[in-house]
């Protein structure tokens, strides 16, 4: 592997515009099953560009939680909630609040305040070294969080909202990968577990909201109102 | 001898295992009252002890309980501050705990005794650890401990509804206040970066000026709520009459104190010399406190709730003594700051004794009687003469009179006013002896309420069924009282051996002693410490008073020798068949008072007569007759309307949909982003 940090740094920032472009559509996109794969690739850039960095970083413990984010998040997560779909008949068809076109428009202004914090960070003073590779990904980061929070608020079904979480997750993973490098291995390995806690605590929670409501669109949840 | 510390924290233990005692005996009502009570007494000296020792000491010592967490250590520090108000408690506890062993024994099998013992012992122990916490976090927790268990004792009747209702305007009040000390304290705390006490010493002044305002304030409401400070007052009167009243007596007495603890703490400890504003927003609270305080108690005919608004005028007092502290501080007099400040102390101790007593002789009425209301009262002299000597000891006391102690408090403001006059400048000058004045009236118009609250309950003929079964109360009550009562005479009879006490707090808070100069003529009179002021023996009035009686008892005693006593009937104006409803009543004793302040009273009366030939003759006569409560219906009911208008158009906002919830956040989070990055 060439270990020319100009060149990890380079590899780097392009996996993250990649990751944000899938971020963005899925947040435009309209069937489930597409949205799953999206947050499949997705995750499994997510887990390379931890490994580019631990590779240029030499640090062994990134790779485990690559490998853990790999298994976990693009393969393990996608194929249950892909089961989840057939199990319940869902509707393969989302039906945003906002529409496609006005969703995108909102993604980029997202990105732009993503930009806007992260750029409170920055400090070129410092210079370039190896353990700042990836700096720049942090408002990657931060526009991920927020795209995944708006996608949440975006969907009516309590399905396409774990998705949003899980990509919204995904910003998080990146944002501590790119700052701090040494996040412990115990930490990343209890936060990949919360996921694959969540994500089963959500599944049931789906079935049981279905079977309720005989629906799993959340807005129906407006008479539990005090 | 035991080191200070071992005898407090054991104190501390024998309270907790009373509190135990009462929980584990509650299906043994006579059980857990005499272990409860005792191990309270026993506890009260225990602190007596270790709080009486620590004064004389000086030292502040400071240890830890091991009460806290890791994070939060519950530090405790017995300084001559701290030790003085727990001294204050552990005196009164004393008392009132013997009386307890009496006066609960009337609710054995009606209520819950073991509870009651419970929480009697709890409030002991929280009250404690309020005087002598040494850092932010173990005095709020020990002041929201404080809160809770007043308000189960408070609502300890809970079945009736005044109770239930006294409790929780209690419990809301409280914590608003609470809410207060906690912005202040971590106000403080953010800038000493800990919270310990000892690092907030002086650090209030060296805040920028504006923050040192906000500051004080908050603490003064904060604290001013749990006092009873007008117009924060109204809980007070609704809350101290339906406890028991062993509790009344320790809520009057000392719980409010915690408010004024607090005070002093911030006041002379927390801050140095504090603008010429602060002193004077605390002076004018408390001559307000005190006149309103006073006012309100004239009008009122239950027993309780009259000695309930006096508490507001007794800390009205007490502000006026440390509001002429800061004044006098910020104007760098620091000889009259220390005068003012024993007196605001030295009031606060008098304060907690003859009021313990008079809320204890008030219970022990309501004993003998099963009323608070004075006017079902009526010739209990006879029927309870012990109960009603000490009471009169009491209103003697309150109504600061000589020889006892409430005059020699009253006396130290009053010359500390008055040498503020001479020696001060400007507007503040007139401040002095117009708040002097108002103190005069003040204690004028207590007078006269006590004379109502003794004369008409205890002296003429029974006005019910009730007053004239009466029996005096058992000896244990009786012994609480006394002890009480022994204090009211000994701290105003031997004034000048107990402002000593005070020197270790004036040094610590002013680096001043001024015991010697407000002793005078080797220690047989107190002197204002001003070199103007004058002076007063009360050792001598209470000498000259006991000659004089004993020559007139000789006089009488010598002329009615062989003389021959003749009873007759009172002159009836000609229509004979007198009976108790002809007598003087209490609303017709402060009927010219509610004439004179019918501006602030804006009372209301209602007669209607029934009759049947020609209303000349009517057959039975319906009076009735109130005052309007200003502060509830000016200031509290617009405020509790606004805040409800208010709620329901927040609940706009809570459109039951998730969707919108997730939106308010999102929306909140992007908002602070982006002005985190301004930032």
């Amino acid at each position: 592997m060439p270990q020319d940090p100009q060149f990890g740094d380079k590899l780097v920032t392009l996996m993250a515009a990649l990751v944000l472009v899938l971020q963005i559509a899925m947040a435009g996109q309209r069937w489930i099953v597409t949205n799953i794969r999206i947050f499949a690739v997705q995750s499994f850039l997510l887990a390379a560009i931890a490994a580019v960095i631990a590779g240029f970083n030499h640090a062994p413990h990134i790779f485990i939680a690559a490998g853990l984010t790999l298994i976990v998040k693009a393969i393990l997560v996608p194929i249950w909630l892909e089961r989840l779909v057939e199990r319940f008949q869902i509707r393969r068809e989302i039906r945003p609040i906002v529409n496609a076109p006005l969703s995108i428009l909102i993604c980029g202004g997202l990105t732009l305040v993503g930009y806007v914090v992260a750029e409170s960070f920055h400090r070129p003073e410092e210079g370039f070294n190896p353990a700042a590779l990836g700096h720049n990904i942090l408002a990657v980061a931060i526009s991920l969080f927020l795209i995944g929070f708006f996608t949440i608020i975006n969907r009516r079904k309590a399905l396409a909202q774990v998705l949003a979480l899980l990509s919204l997750e995904n910003g998080l993973f990146l944002a501590a990968i790119s700052l701090t490098y040494g996040m412990p291995l115990i930490v990343e390995i209890g936060v990949l577990f919360d996921v694959l806690v969540a994500v089963m605590v959500l599944g049931i929670l789906v079935y049981r909201i279905r079977e309720s409501f005989e629906s799993m669109d959340v807005s129906r949840l407006r008479r539990l109102r005090g | 001898m035991p080191s200070v510390e071992a005898l407090f924290s054991v104190g501390l233990a024998v309270y907790l295992a009373g509190a135990v005692a009462g929980l584990a005996a509650w299906r043994r009502p006579a059980a857990a009252r005499v272990a409860g009570f005792a191990l309270a007494l026993a506890g009260t000296l225990l602190q007596g002890a270790a709080s009486a020792m620590a004064l004389v000491q000086g030292a502040g010592a400071t240890w830890t309980l091991p009460l806290g967490t890791a994070l939060f250590p519950w530090t405790v520090r017995l300084d001559p501050l701290s030790a003085y108000f727990n001294l204050a408690l552990a005196f009164l506890a004393c008392a009132v705990s013997v009386y307890s062993f009496g006066y609960v024994r009337h609710m054995e099998g009606k209520k819950n005794v073991g509870t009651l013992v419970f929480f009697y012992n709890l409030l002991l122990l929280s009250l404690s650890l309020v005087f002598t916490a040494a850092n932010a976090f173990s005095f709020l927790v020990a002041w929201e401990v404080m809160a809770l268990v007043a308000y189960c004792l408070v609502s300890f009747e809970h079945e009736k509804a005044e109770a239930r209702r006294a409790g929780v305007v209690f419990l809301v009040m409280s914590h608003a206040g609470t809410g207060l000390l906690l912005v202040a304290f971590l106000v403080l705390a953010t800038t000493a970066r800990s919270l310990d006490f000892a690092r907030f010493h002086l650090l209030g002044s060296q805040l920028p000026l504006l923050d040192q305002g906000a500051v004080f304030l908050l603490f003064f409401l904060g604290f001013g709520v749990k006092a009873g400070i007008v117009p924060l007052h109204i809980w007070l009167p609704d809350a101290h009459p339906v406890a028991p009243s062993n509790v009344s007596a320790l809520m009057s007495g000392i719980v409010i104190k915690t408010g004024i603890y607090g005070m002093a703490r911030v006041f002379f400890d927390f801050f140095g010399p504090p603008p010429l504003w602060a002193g004077t927003v605390v002076l004018s609270i408390g001559v307000a406190s005190a006149l309103l305080g006073v006012l309100y108690a004239l009008m009122e005919h239950d027993l309780k709730r009259l000695l309930a608004y006096h508490s507001i005028e007794n800390i009205g007092i007490i502000l006026m003594g440390f509001g002429a502290a800061l004044v006098f501080r910020a104007l760098g007099h620091g000889n009259l700051a220390a005068v003012a400040l024993v007196a605001g102390l030295y009031h606060t101790f008098n304060h907690a004794t003859f009021k313990g007593l008079l809320f204890l002789g008030a219970g022990s009425v309501l004993h003998g009687t099963g009323t608070r209301n004075m006017e079902h009262m009526g010739g209990l002299i006879r029927r309870m003469p012990a109960t009603a000597l000490f009471f009169l000891v009491g209103s003697v006391a309150i109504s600061g009179l000589p020889p006892l102690n409430g005059f020699v408090s009253e006396w130290l403001t009053y010359q500390a006013l008055l040498a503020g006059f001479g020696s001060t400048e400007s507007l503040t000058r007139m401040m002095f002896p117009i708040s002097g004045a108002l103190l005069a009236l003040t204690a004028a118009l207590a007078a006269a309420c006590f004379v109502k609250a003794f004369g008409i309950p205890f002296l003429a003929l029974p006005r019910s069924e009730a007053a004239a079964a009466a029996k005096e109360s058992p000896v244990s009550m009786q012994i609480g009282m006394g002890i009480l009562a022994a204090g009211c005479v000994a701290l105003g009879v031997g004034a000048t051996w107990f402002v000593r006490l005070f020197d270790p707090i004036t040094s610590q808070a002013l680096g001043l002693r001024v015991s010697s100069s407000l002793v005078a003529a080797n220690g047989l009179a107190m002197a204002a410490g001003t070199g103007r002021g004058g002076t007063v023996s009360t050792a001598g009035i209470a000498v000259l008073g006991l000659a004089l009686g004993g020559i007139a008892a000789i006089l009488v005693m010598l002329r009615s020798r062989g003389a021959r006593r003749v009873s007759g009937p009172t002159w009836d104006c000609g229509l004979p068949g007198l009976t108790a409803d002809n007598q003087y009543t209490a609303t017709a004793f402060s009927k010219p008072l509610r004439m004179i302040f019918s501006a602030l009273y804006r009372p209301r009366r209602e007669i209607q007569a029934e009759y049947e030939v020609s209303p000349y003759y009517p057959t039975a006569i319906r009076f009735e007759s109130d005052i309007e409560p200003t502060f509830e219906k000016r200031f509290y009911d617009p405020l509790q309307r606004s805040i409800l208008e208010l709620a329901r158009r927040m609940r706009g906002i809570q459109a039951g949909s998730i969707h919108a919830y997730l939106a308010y956040i999102f929306v909140t989070l992007i908002l602070l982003l982006l002005f985190g990055v301004r930032g």
